[in-house]
């Protein structure tokens, strides 16, 4: 025999303005079942829920029904109050007579009437309750990070400082990430590796930090509290742990200035065994196999030079890659970001002259670890240019590329207005062709108007094209300031491009099963309160894998994904939600349908059995499977067949 | 390199701009290069209302540096000194100022001033007043005279010699 109570919230007038909530709470105190049926102006307030706690006492409720707001606002805390109250949480069942009732509706006496329907809906199902039990899973205190740039170091430290072993895993030879290529920092103008270099050496002393350079993910299974996680290592092809850093071998080798180097965007060459950049975490040489005369050939003139030429002989071509596996409770994905293709903008003549740069690259040009020392030089000429234009929003906020706005390129062209004055002198001339100049960030407007100071000419558009001549650049651009069409001469282009995901982002989603948004940006469960969750329980996003944003931002998320994952690993055990499939055992042919459809891997079928099984740490509670399950085996827990077709009866 | 209006193939005249923006500086002002085209200027303008002045182009032209257009142009001279641009402009641009500072570049290069003007400037030159002005309507119909609110009466130059050779000096470094 069930005991239910109902309770009717008013939500101040938010419910009790359309729908009658005496009369609903009278109408429900006679249908079967229910013992007390009680309303309140707050339900979800201290003395709301001391009612309802004094309730089931009073009338040893077996069952509760609270008709009030969505289940989405308060069901935690009405699970919460009839646990207080000594009844099983899964007991309590929430209809929704606000966003789906008084709020949807004008019609007083109508509302009141779909209220009494949607209760007695709830109180049909309520005596079918079953009261459910939350298992619980151990964790492994360690964690993840991939990605070693600023986002994933600073993850990394804060684990390892809230005393938890971390595993960082970059698939560069050197940590540092973007913000390594990057001079000065706006709008503060700190020295960019001034403020990275301590952090990436804190980052590879600390006690409780497994550095893993040269390495990627290869795999990741298992579920919140325990992934298990395989990670492939480089071959370096240089022992070390013999390595100094000195990088002779760099010197000695055949293809000495003859690689393009990627760290320093194109603009410079590099050998084949390389250390990145002077400040490089760890300074260890790598061989590049894609470029390596050994690696590809077999041979290199009459030997290779850099074994000569190392001291500790720490060449060993002998190297193989290796895979480690690791147990983790908690993943931070950091994987940054990369820039769009400025050729795809064939109208700006990136690619057809040299003089034609990213900002990316004018970073490397203005940086003293740069491939010209910090001498701002045309590529073509060697020459200093005299005057400078830069075109923002090169496939940023444009339907045709990305439709988003990089968040960075605005302030990072100002900043470089800046810098070229500091270099080139103030007798410059520098042109800046913007959509909008968006300075949002705490000092990042009177950066603007300190650089509108500069006698800098900014002009409202973006420019038709860029034509390359003999002497320079023809830039056509109408200015909606002065509404007039404008020719600028200018002998180096800079151009401003979109910030898109990381090109294997889509490989990277589907390793760790996450989803991205439509820009292809890693997708975050909730853009204002669960900014560095994801859909995977356990799995946290920080920086621009995320999506496009400054150093500040960027840190700010990744120590709340790290404080996120911390909340996971200091834990014991983890309580698993209990509102998930269940398989009935009998039914079951092991069709394996279920194992497809599932989005979060929580089933699979049992080698032994031959029959599906639900991993309870893993399944969400979508219902993917129950709907899709052909022989009926399938059942959610507390949404079964039965409760729902009660509910409906009861409606329709 | 350089920079050329396509429709006018006007130069882009950056000594000017920068000669001007200083004097700007001298009276205190912003220079023009803060100006971020919100046109709060021109929408309150009271010249706009009547005779189609625009301070906010008028700003956006001396950033670009095309100074001679607007000296060349007879729409300086319908600004009517209200000072409302200046008191309004969030960065502290005061258009007005620089529409001072063209008609003063337009006098000095020989530009014939308006017929309008040069009766004011005779009005102001003899009495020191542009008009003298004794009473006043109200929006009901009602005349006030100065006295009548409780205004002092108006001062008049009492050596009007040596108020013009003043007005005189001032105007020639002006320009």
């Amino acid at each position: 025999m069930n005991k239910i109570g109902v309770f009717v919230c008013h939500c101040g007038l938010n419910i009790a303005s359309k729908v009658d909530v005496v009369e609903v709470a009278e109408y429900a105190s006679k249908l079967p079942g229910v013992v007390i049926s009680k309303d309140y102006k707050y339900m979800c307030s201290d003395p709301g829920a001391n009612l309802i706690k004094d309730s089931i006492k009073e009338f040893d409720l077996d069952g509760i029904v609270i008709a009030s707001c969505s289940p989405r606002m308060h069901e935690h805390t009405f699970r919460g109050v009839a646990k207080d109250g000594g009844l099983n949480p899964f007991t309590v069942e929430i209809t929704n007579i606000r966003e789906q009732c008084s709020w949807a509706h004008e019609d007083p006496a109508e509302a009141t009437q779909k209220a009494k329907a949607l209760v007695r809906s709830a109180v049909s199902k309520a005596a079918l309750l079953e009261p459910l039990e939350a298992s619980r899973t151990p964790v492994t205190p360690e964690a993840l990070v991939v990605g070693g740039g600023i986002a994933g170091i600073q993850a990394a430290l804060n684990i390892a400082d809230s005393g938890f072993k971390v595993h960082l895993v970059e698939k560069e030879p050197t940590v540092g990430g973007r913000m390594a290529q990057l001079d000065k920092t706006f709008p503060t103008l700190d020295c960019s590796s001034c403020i990275l270099t301590p952090k990436m050496m804190e980052v590879y002393h600390h006690p409780n930090v497994d550095l893993l350079t040269y390495a990627e993910v290869e795999s990741i299974e298992g579920s919140i509290g325990n992934y298990k996680v395989k990670v492939r290592k480089k071959a370096r092809y240089v022992d070390i742990d013999k390595c100094t850093g000195c990088n002779e071998c760099a010197s000695a080798c055949r293809l000495a200035g003859r690689v393009v180097d990627e760290f320093n965007m194109g603009m410079g060459k590099r050998s084949a065994c390389y250390i990145p950049f002077p400040q490089a975490v760890p300074l260890k040489s790598t061989i590049d196999p894609n470029s390596c005369l050994m690696l590809r050939f077999g041979r290199c003139g009459d030997g290779p030079l850099c074994v000569k030429a190392c001291e500790p002989g720490a060449i060993d071509f002998s190297q193989k890659d290796e895979t480690l596996e690791l147990n983790v409770g908690a993943v931070v994905i950091a994987t940054g970001y990369d820039l769009l293709e400025a050729n795809r903008m064939f109208e700006y003549g990136y690619g057809r002259s040299p003089d034609v740069i990213t900002t990316m690259q004018l970073e490397r040009l203005i940086s003293s670890s740069g491939p010209t020392h910090g001498e701002v030089v045309l590529p073509s000429s060697g020459k200093h240019p005299t005057s400078v234009t830069f075109i923002l929003c090169v496939g940023s906020r444009d339907e045709t590329q990305c439709s988003w706005c990089c968040r960075i390129g605005c302030m990072s062209a100002l900043k470089h207005v800046y810098l070229l004055r500091e270099k080139l002198g103030e007798e410059v001339e520098i042109n800046i062709c913007y959509t909008d100049i968006r300075s949002f960030g705490k000092g990042y407007e009177e950066f603007y108007r300190n650089i509108r100071s500069k006698n800098t000419n900014f002009f409202r558009g973006r420019p038709s094209e860029v034509r390359v001549k003999k002497e320079g650049f023809l830039i056509d651009i109408f200015d909606t300031t002065t509404d007039k069409l404008f020719e600028i001469r200018s002998d180096m282009v800079v151009l401003v491009p979109a910030l898109v995901p990381r090109s294997d982002s889509q490989e990277l989603a589907r390793t760790f099963k996450l989803s991205r948004s439509s820009d292809g940006f890693l997708l975050e469960a909730h853009p204002k309160l669960r900014p560095m969750d994801t859909f995977v329980n356990g799995t946290f996003i920080a920086g621009c894998a995320q999506g496009p944003k400054d150093i500040s931002d960027t840190v700010s998320q990744a120590c709340g994904a790290a404080s996120r994952a911390v909340g996971i690993l200091s834990k014991e055990e983890l309580e698993n939600e209990p509102l998930i499939a269940w398989v009935d055992p009998e039914v079951c042919v092991g069709c394996g349908v279920c194992v497809e459809v599932c989005a979060y891997s929580a089933r699979n079928i049992n080698d032994v059995t031959g029959i599906a099984e639900v991993d309870e740490a893993l399944c969400a509670g979508c219902g993917a499977c129950v709907s899709s399950c052909p022989s009926n085996a399938c059942t959610h827990k507390n949404y079964t067949k039965r409760q729902l077709v009660r509910m409906i009866d009861e409606v329709v | 390199m350089g920079i050329t209006d396509l429709t006018s193939m006007a130069e882009v005249e950056t000594e000017a701009r920068r000669e001007l923006n200083e004097r700007l500086l001298r009276l205190r002002e912003e220079a023009s290069y803060y100006c971020y085209q919100c046109a709060k200027c021109t929408a309150g303008c009271e010249a706009h209302k009547l005779l189609e002045l625009e301070p906010h182009r008028i700003v956006a032209l001396l950033k670009r540096g095309l100074v001679q257009e607007m000296v060349n142009s007879d729409i300086i001279w319908t600004c009517l000194s209200c000072f409302k641009c200046k008191e309004r402009c969030p960065q502290k641009v005061a258009p007005v100022n620089i529409l001072f500072a063209l008609k003063n570049l337009a006098v000095a290069s020989g530009k014939e001033v308006p017929g309008d003007y040069t009766a004011m400037l005779t009005s102001a030159m003899g009495m020191g007043l542009i008009q003298d002005v004794q009473t006043v309507t109200t929006r009901g119909g009602e005349t006030r005279t100065r006295e009548g609110l409780c205004l002092p009466p108006i001062s008049v130059p009492t050596d009007p010699a040596k108020f013009q050779m003043t007005v005189m000096t001032v105007a020639m470094e002006k320009v």
